[in-house]
């Protein structure tokens, strides 16, 4: 498992292989799969309605009722998910070996692995540059290439846009639908973080990966340094050993308000640093995850 | 070195020329670096202000402390520091020294005068005087400072008021022995309104060619600049027979003064005796006023009474307090031989007479007797004899009373139709003040002119104990008397025992009154009657008080009273009577004072040092109850008030005194050791502010 860390994964290139590495490690993690039985086992009968596929009327139960029923299966129950990612410049951060969108796109892509292989449907929204790229969620196996593709691509770039992505996802994405954001959160526009969890209330499940740098968390800088804005032109001058201790402050309540605000959404937060384990992140993830079923 | 100063500017040139480039950093959390700059801006500007001065300390505080800069404090104590001067330390140790506030003014001199010695030069001889009320000269100035030291530690405050300025000249007379040029006086005092003379000229030493040179004077306040020293005192204290409540009543009159600022509020007097309080009161002392207070005691027995009245204890205790010695009058037993008893009581003999003596408050009891019982009694039952009009005794009845007499008795004897003078003469002749001769009759009672050409009181020794009450208008009781007929007396015999006093006479300059002393006891002759016969003294206003003295007087316990009214530092004299005799005198601490005989055989007492009672023992050791006396203290002292600086300065000379003496010798203040301390703080502090 020495495999899966911060240092190792970085060696590999791109993100495919990254994430086969993590989900692999998930996998081994797993002791019994929470997915198994979630084929394309029978389900249930139903009267047949006009625009009823025939290929699924049972023949059987008209043989003996007379009447026509549609077998209805639970693979048609299956789960759509929509991966989140924020590849807004400031994920482009770094100050180990991965950048926070680095992390972000290595998880989305286990993430998209564990949903093909339970044939769920995955689709992605990715974040740059202001705009929306959509991937649209199919549960094909085909898909995962596509979409590995896309997570590949992607480069930090402008400004975080959380709130254009949350009308998104509002409007093409239906009811009971799972939504997995992953992102740094650093977007100015206060409402946008409220919009997203809001799509917790239109049913669907939501879960948010918050991606931080260590050196966010831990602000080790000893030198005056000009901070650079990584969105936009703003520029600061300051001694870091001055203002560390508010800056410590500031950044806790920060992060303690993101995982308040997601506490009283009812959205499962997770918060990630960049030099974690992911394998470990996913695990804890979908630990907590099995708790809630 | 300091030029070193200019390192001061080293954090200013830093600031305005150290402008590292900052290192660029690319930063997501931009907007918390931009909010946690804005809210540490203020405090960041103070902590680097505090930085920036705390440096600057630093850099300068080095340098100037290595130019080992010092403080002088007084810049004109910086003018009066001459050569070497011989030194003579006067340290007070008059009463008022005695005042504290938990540590004595006293204690604070001595440790003034220890500074003083200690802060010397060794090149400067010195002498220590301490400065009582009979003070001494010291020892020539010298370099022994551990004698002089021991001489301050043996030192004690007394109970004496000291003058300063006699003090001060005695230490300037032993400067003159030294050669030095210089001379110093230092003055440890309190500096009070009772320490110094100010109007007597300041102490003066001999100059180089005789002539007066005023020394250097270093004033040391032995209450550390204090503006006042409150403290009230019992500055006088009265006691005074009260008759009118009981024969061994007696009335304490307390003066109090109070010297504070602040008005007294239930200040406590209270009378004590072998410590139990027997009349307590309170008193309300306005500030810097005087009050008044009467307590009236009364005493279960007779006898000599020592005691003390106390006040509420201030700061200077011992002047809330005085010592008393009181003789209590004791119960006179009177045998009274009536010669011409009357069944109309008005015109008996001893009518008036018993009246007087039994008065209310009187001590006296009477017993009366006709001349027949009277002469059978035993006298040795009674203090006192009064034969009033009295036909002469037999030779046996005489004998008996002249023992009577000499074993201590009073023997009052007044004339009368019964009286025959040979008779007298030949039988009670050796007790007679005067041998009587024959009767004289200025008018006769009927005469209508009788109030003009009776007979009247010319002269009285008011002096005498017996007639101290009749001065002024109350004179007129005695004077105004009318006396028809009176016994002439003989001149003095050569062979009578004592010299008789003749106390009072007649207009015509025959006596009225004598008195004389016989063995122990003593006799008084009134040669007209008691009763209205020969004189209308029986019913003057003063007869009442003159019958009263006369017993007093007889039995010795008017001059008892006379109260010793002694300060300490002064002698007192004691007159034993007769054969008694004085072996010595012990003081409240129960030590021996010194005791001197004089050529008339009086005791001269003293000088007494402390406050107290005194007790005197006579041959065999025992205490002589009757002598005892109490010393108080001199009010003088008690008068805390501090004499102002100016005119201290007025008296010693601008150019000598100084303001504050304990600072002027001293040597200067190293700054530099607190320049290295502030800049060890401001480094340290620099420290803390950059790990914050």
């Amino acid at each position: 498992m020495a495999l899966l860390d911060a240092q190792t994964l970085a060696r590999l290139q791109g993100v495919k292989l990254r994430a086969r590495a993590v989900m692999e490690g998930v996998l081994s993690g797993l002791h019994k799969s929470p997915h198994q039985g979630q084929s394309v086992e029978f389900a249930e009968h139903k009267e047949y309605a006009p625009g009823d596929e025939l290929r699924h009327l049972d023949w059987k139960a008209y043989g003996k009722f007379d009447r026509y029923y549609v077998k209805r299966y639970e693979h048609e129950t299956n789960l759509r998910s929509v991966l989140v990612v924020d590849a807004s410049a400031s994920m482009g951060y770094r100050s180990g070996e991965l950048s926070k969108l680095e992390v972000a796109t290595t998880l989305a892509g286990a993430l998209c692995y564990l949903l093909v292989r339970q044939q769920d449907a995955a689709g992605l929204a990715l974040m740059t540059d202001g705009r929306i790229q959509d991937v649209p969620p199919r549960a094909s196996a085909g898909h995962l290439n596509v979409l590995l593709d896309s997570l590949e691509r992607a480069t930090p770039s402008g400004g975080t846009n959380l709130l254009a992505a949350a009308n998104h996802l509002a409007e093409v994405l239906p009811r009971r639908s799972s939504v997995v954001v992953l992102s740094d959160f650093l977007d100015e526009n206060q409402e946008a973080l409220k919009r997203i969890l809001a799509l917790r209330q239109r049913k669907n499940d939501v879960s948010v990966f918050h991606l931080v740098d260590p050196a966010e968390l831990t602000f080790p800088f000893d030198d005056p340094t000009l901070f650079l804005d990584m969105e936009g032109e703003g520029r600061i001058e300051v001694n870091p050993r001055e203002i560390k201790e508010s800056y410590l402050e500031e950044f806790g309540a920060f992060l303690a308000s993101v995982k308040s605000a997601c506490a009283e959404a009812d959205v499962d937060y997770e918060l990630v640093r960049t030099d974690e384990r992911m394998d470990e992140v996913l695990l804890r993830y979908l630990a907590k995850r099995g708790r809630r079923r | 070195m300091l030029l070193g100063a200019l390192a001061a500017l080293i954090p200013l040139l830093v600031h305005l020329f150290d402008r590292r480039r900052p290192r660029p950093h690319p930063f997501g959390p931009l907007a918390f670096v931009l909010r946690s700059q804005k809210r540490t801006a203020s405090r960041l500007k103070l902590k680097r202000l505090l930085l920036y001065a705390l440096r600057t300390l630093i850099l300068l505080a080095l340098p100037v402390a290595l130019a080992r800069p010092e403080l002088r404090r007084d810049a004109e104590a910086a003018q009066v520091v001459k050569g070497p001067a011989a030194t003579a330390i006067v340290l007070d140790a008059s009463l008022s020294m005695r005042w504290s506030d938990g540590t004595s003014l006293f204690e604070r001199g001595r440790e003034e005068a220890r500074d003083a010695l200690s802060d010397l030069r060794p090149e400067e001889p010195a002498t220590v005087l301490v400065c009582t009320g009979e003070p001494s000269a010291p020892p020539p100035p010298g370099f022994d400072r551990g004698r002089l030291r021991a001489l301050i530690d043996e030192a004690k405050p007394t109970y004496a008021a000291a003058e300063l300025s006699r003090c001060l000249d005695i230490a300037a007379r032993a400067l003159e022995e030294s050669p030095l040029e210089g001379k110093r006086l230092v003055v440890v005092s309190d500096l009070t309104v009772g320490a110094l003379r100010l109007e007597s000229p300041p102490p003066t030493v001999k100059g180089p060619k005789g002539e007066p040179v005023r020394p250097e004077v270093v004033l040391r306040d032995a209450a550390d600049g204090k503006e006042s020293l409150p403290n009230h005192a019992l500055v006088d204290l009265k006691v005074e027979p009260a008759l009118q409540a009981g024969p061994r009543a007696f009335q304490f009159t307390f003066t109090v003064k109070n010297f504070g600022e602040e008005a007294l509020r239930d200040l406590e007097a209270a009378v004590r005796v072998e410590g139990t309080t027997l009349g307590k009161g309170f008193l309300e002392v306005p500030a810097n006023g005087t009050a008044q207070k009467s307590l009236t005691v009364r005493f279960d027995q007779g006898g000599t009474v020592t005691g003390e009245v106390v006040l509420t204890p201030d700061g200077l205790a011992e002047d809330d307090r005085r010592a008393f010695v009181l003789n209590v009058p004791r119960v006179l037993k009177a045998l009274v031989v009536n010669g011409a008893p009357h069944a109309t009581r008005y015109r008996d003999e001893a009518f008036f007479l018993e009246a007087a003596l039994t008065a209310p408050g009187s001590p006296v009891q009477v017993s009366v007797r006709d001349a027949a019982a009277g002469w059978r009694e035993d006298f040795g039952g009674y203090d006192l004899v009064y034969l009033l009009n009295v036909t002469a005794p037999e030779a046996a009845e005489a004998e008996r009373l002249r023992a009577f007499v000499e074993g201590g008795g009073g023997l009052f004897l007044s004339m009368g139709d019964q009286v025959d003078p040979d008779a007298y003469n030949a039988r009670l002749g050796e007790l007679l003040p005067r041998p009587l001769r024959l009767v004289r009759t200025s008018v006769e009672r009927d005469d209508p002119n009788a109030e003009e050409k009776a007979a009247k009181l010319a002269r009285v020794e008011v002096e005498h104990p017996l007639f101290t009450p009749f001065t002024g208008r109350a004179e007129e009781g005695l004077t105004g008397a009318r006396f028809y007929r009176y016994m002439l007396l003989e001149a003095d015999r050569a062979e009578a025992e004592g010299a008789s006093q003749v106390l009072a006479t007649y207009e015509d300059g025959a006596p009225a009154v004598a008195v004389a002393k016989r063995g122990k006891g003593r006799v008084a002759l009134l040669t007209s009657t008691v009763d209205r016969d020969w004189s209308d003294l029986a019913i003057r206003t003063s007869f009442l008080p003159l019958m009263q003295r006369f017993s007093a007087y007889l039995t010795g316990s008017l001059d008892e009273r006379e109260e010793q009214r002694v300060r300490v530092g002064e002698t007192v004299t004691l007159r034993p009577e007769g054969a008694q005799g004085v072996s010595a005198v012990k003081g409240p601490d129960g030590k021996e004072v010194p005791l001197k005989t004089q050529p008339d055989g009086s005791m001269e007492v003293g000088p007494l040092e402390q406050p107290g009672t005194f007790t005197v023992l006579d041959n065999e050791g025992k205490p002589v109850r009757t002598m005892a006396f109490a010393a108080m203290l001199d009010a003088v002292e008690s008068d805390l008030s501090r004499l102002p600086q100016e005119a201290l300065a007025a008296h010693f000379g601008e150019e000598t005194v100084k303001a504050s003496a304990a600072d002027a010798e001293r040597p200067p203040v190293p700054l530099w050791t607190w320049l290295i301390v502030a800049a060890a703080v401001a480094f340290f502090c620099e420290g803390l502010l950059l790990r914050k």
